[in-house]
């Protein structure tokens, strides 16, 4: 896989070796450098607006979820610090905070949680942080399995091709939704026992497992069929008969031409998995107190006493949620469009 | 290795038919199996594509395959490079068996064998400049050329004439007569004895079709690569083979030196393909009487269930009950040059001048033509 920023590097340097020195002969080499597709698409990229902005957008998130501990260290709070016991002049007896929006103010930028009284800001960094962490982890891992899966079944064809096409038709038939809200508890008891705490990091293992199992099935399916159409191409066989063997022909062949489809699916799973994550986690099976979770805030925010007393607390996880998923569709958008300019949209 | 590859082969060691052959194909056949059948799939039949064919392509040599579409002109060439396993039949070069030998069997003389492909733009990686396309094959059979790769690549690209400074472009640059080039570079990087051209010039325009035929001749005389090419049109193959032979329907009808084929033919059907070429001296035609016509009616018939005997016989205006029963073997019939064989019970004569009267067997045509004729 080539990643963006080789690209970049490459694209940029060739854009300003054509403009700029057409005479110059020593050059001249450098001048008849090709632009890879890769390239050309990175051009493209660079050009839509939209996909631009975006890809900013998210980029802030990731840094925001990467720095976290950085920010909240700066900041001078942490998510698991209870305010309600040590700093109980700022709520009333249930717990809620006295100040009107939820506490917001220059101490606690986004207010507290009533109830335990957590501070909001951290808590949202935090959640941002474990929930992207967790998403990226399902994200490499679906992409993985679906590219070995994947190109295997279409390079291979036959007997492989047919077993694992029809686990795929087996897998995609089960209701996902469902099997994560059912499974969860049962994966996570096959690591603890009932009667103690469950650790976290059992909850999160759990959690990428269950949707790397039922997350692969539809890239598999995509390179199986982009594999099956690069297999009859005649490079292949050209490599064949120079004596290629089956791994160089996936490696050097076959790989670089199905990067596309991976980019592109992956940038449409991440964000489908930071959504399913979240639903998990607001319905109680995912991430749980006092571990700050994106879904799991929206969770606490539904409930009677934020719901009744504090509205503004749904606010923040909510609007950055929504910002965060649209701004990566649309990036999904513009790397399809940047790697497939004749399709109109 | 280098040298004698270097040195252009003797033009006459390679024409005539002495020496020991470089391939020698014997029965070859490729039978595709048809699946069919409800609830379990079973194999109902099989596509006959090549049926029996022998073949002796010679050191140096250009050896012709010509033959209308789907008579596996193309099977045989992919059977020859070992792309597909071929059902029965043998397939020797240099002596050595390689009918059914593994990849790793192979690995010696994958460099000896290469092939140039039909579609120059779908026979290049998208992904890989042109110097990783042609430096590939040396790489994989760890050919370290003096001087090092990309120097010999730069070399090769001079050799099939494009601009060494390409080295580090990508296909999508070039056009399609470009691409065919860097096909053929891509053939000579291992220095082969036999290259395998499928129909190398059919998909691009005529102005570059000769461009790249040149290319080849050049290529097959300095180097002295013997050559099987792969074409279904006769002008390119005369222009480039020194031995033809012709395909109907997976079977080799006949095969000869090149003016054996184009000017005494026997075949019928050879007399067909023949008179199927457009000619464009229409002076020339006037002024000999003109050449024969012969117009076929109807397609070949499906190679699941070939005709019985002769496989020609149903589109025959020669064929008889014998033509039905008895398939004619491909032998060399009185009054033919040495090495021309024809598979033909009631052989034509030897002659592509024009008859007392046309044949015209397709119906269609046959009416068109009495109605202008009435005019």
């Amino acid at each position: 896989m080539t990643s963006p920023i080789d690209i970049e590097g490459g694209g940029t340097s060739v854009v300003v070796d054509g403009d700029q020195q057409p005479k110059s002969k020593p050059e001249e080499a450098k001048q008849l450098e090709g632009r890879s597709p890769g390239q050309l698409m990175w051009i493209r990229f660079k050009r839509d607006r939209t996909g631009v902005i975006s890809a900013y957008v998210v980029i802030f998130f990731f840094v925001v979820g990467l720095a976290a501990p950085l920010i909240a260290k700066l900041y001078g709070k942490d998510p698991y610090t209870v305010f309600a016991d040590e700093r109980p002049e700022l709520f009333d007896s249930a717990g809620v905070p006295l100040q009107p929006n939820g506490g917001i103010s220059g101490e606690f930028w986004f207010g507290l949680e009533p109830g335990n009284g957590y501070d909001v800001f951290t808590k949202l960094l935090y959640g941002i942080r474990n929930s992207l962490m967790i998403s990226l982890a399902v994200t490499v891992a679906t992409v993985l399995t679906g590219i070995v899966l994947g190109v295997a079944a279409g390079y291979l064809g036959g007997k492989p091709d047919q077993l694992i096409s029809r686990v795929i038709d087996f897998l995609l038939a089960f209701p996902s939704q469902l099997f994560f809200i059912a499974s969860m508890p049962v994966v996570v008891s096959l690591f603890v026992s009932p009667r103690d705490e469950t650790p976290v990091y059992v909850r999160v293992v759990a959690l990428i497992a269950v949707q790397w199992v039922l997350g692969w099935m539809s890239l598999a399916r995509i390179l199986r069929g982009t594999t099956l159409a690069l297999r009859e191409r005649e490079f292949i066989e050209a490599a064949k008969v120079s004596g290629a063997s089956p791994v160089r022909i996936i490696r050097r062949e076959i790989l670089p031409n199905v990067v596309t489809p991976i980019l592109v699916q992956s940038t449409y799973m991440l964000p489908n998995f930071v959504t399913a994550e979240a639903g998990l986690s607001f319905l109680g099976v995912g991430i749980v107190e006092p571990t700050p979770d994106w879904g799991q805030m929206f969770s606490k925010a539904s409930t009677e006493l934020v719901m009744q007393n504090d509205i503004t607390y749904m606010f923040f996880p909510g609007i950055s949620m929504i910002i965060f998923i649209v701004a990566f569709n649309l990036l999904g958008d513009s790397v399809r469009d940047a790697f497939d300019p004749k399709t109109a949209r | 290795m280098k040298e004698d590859l270097v040195l252009p082969a003797p033009r006459e060691a390679t024409a005539d038919s002495s020496g020991d052959p470089l391939l020698v194909v014997e029965g070859l056949t490729k039978h595709f199996p048809v699946k069919g059948g409800f609830p379990i799939r079973r194999t109902v039949g099989a596509v006959q594509a090549v049926d029996g064919i022998d073949l002796t392509v010679h050191v140096g040599e250009s050896f012709g395959l010509v033959g209308e579409s789907g008579c596996g002109k193309s099977t045989t060439g992919r059977l020859i490079t070992r792309l597909l396993e071929p059902t029965a039949g043998k397939i020797s070069y240099r002596g050595k068996d390689i009918t059914h030998a593994s990849r790793k069997d192979l690995a010696p003389i994958r460099s000896e064998i290469q092939m140039i492909f039909q579609d120059p733009y779908s026979s290049l990686n998208p992904r890989q400049t042109v110097g990783k396309i042609i430096s590939g094959p040396m790489e994989i059979n760890g050919i370290e050329p003096t001087g090092g790769r990309e120097a010999r690549v730069r070399e090769l690209l001079e050799i099939v004439g494009l601009n060494p400074e390409h080295y580090n472009r990508f296909p999508h640059e070039f056009s399609g007569g470009q691409r065919q080039r860097i096909g053929v570079a891509r053939a000579l990087a291992l220095e082969p004895k036999l290259i395998v051209a499928d129909e190398p010039v059919s998909a691009l325009d005529v102005s570059i079709q000769a461009q790249v035929v040149n290319l080849l001749r050049k290529v097959q005389d300095e180097l002295g690569i013997a050559f099987l090419f792969i074409a279904h049109d006769l002008a390119v193959v005369r222009h480039f083979s020194q031995r033809v032979a012709v395909m109907y329907l997976g079977k080799v009808i006949e095969v000869g030196d090149r003016e054996s084929i184009y000017t005494r033919p026997r075949h019928p059907y050879t007399h067909a393909l023949l008179s199927a070429v457009p000619e464009v001296n229409l002076a020339e035609e006037t002024e000999t009487g003109g050449r024969e016509r012969i117009r076929l009616a109807g397609d070949v018939p499906s190679p699941i269930s070939p005709p019985s005997g002769c496989r020609f016989r149903t589109r025959c205006w020669k064929a008889q009950d014998k033509c039905a029963t008895e398939e004619p073997p491909l032998v060399r019939i009185s009054g033919n040059h040495d090495g021309h064989l024809t598979a033909c019970h009631f052989p034509e004569d030897p002659t592509i001048e024009a008859r007392d009267e046309d044949i015209v067997l397709d119906p269609a045509l046959a009416a068109l033509e009495e109605g202008l004729n009435d005019d």
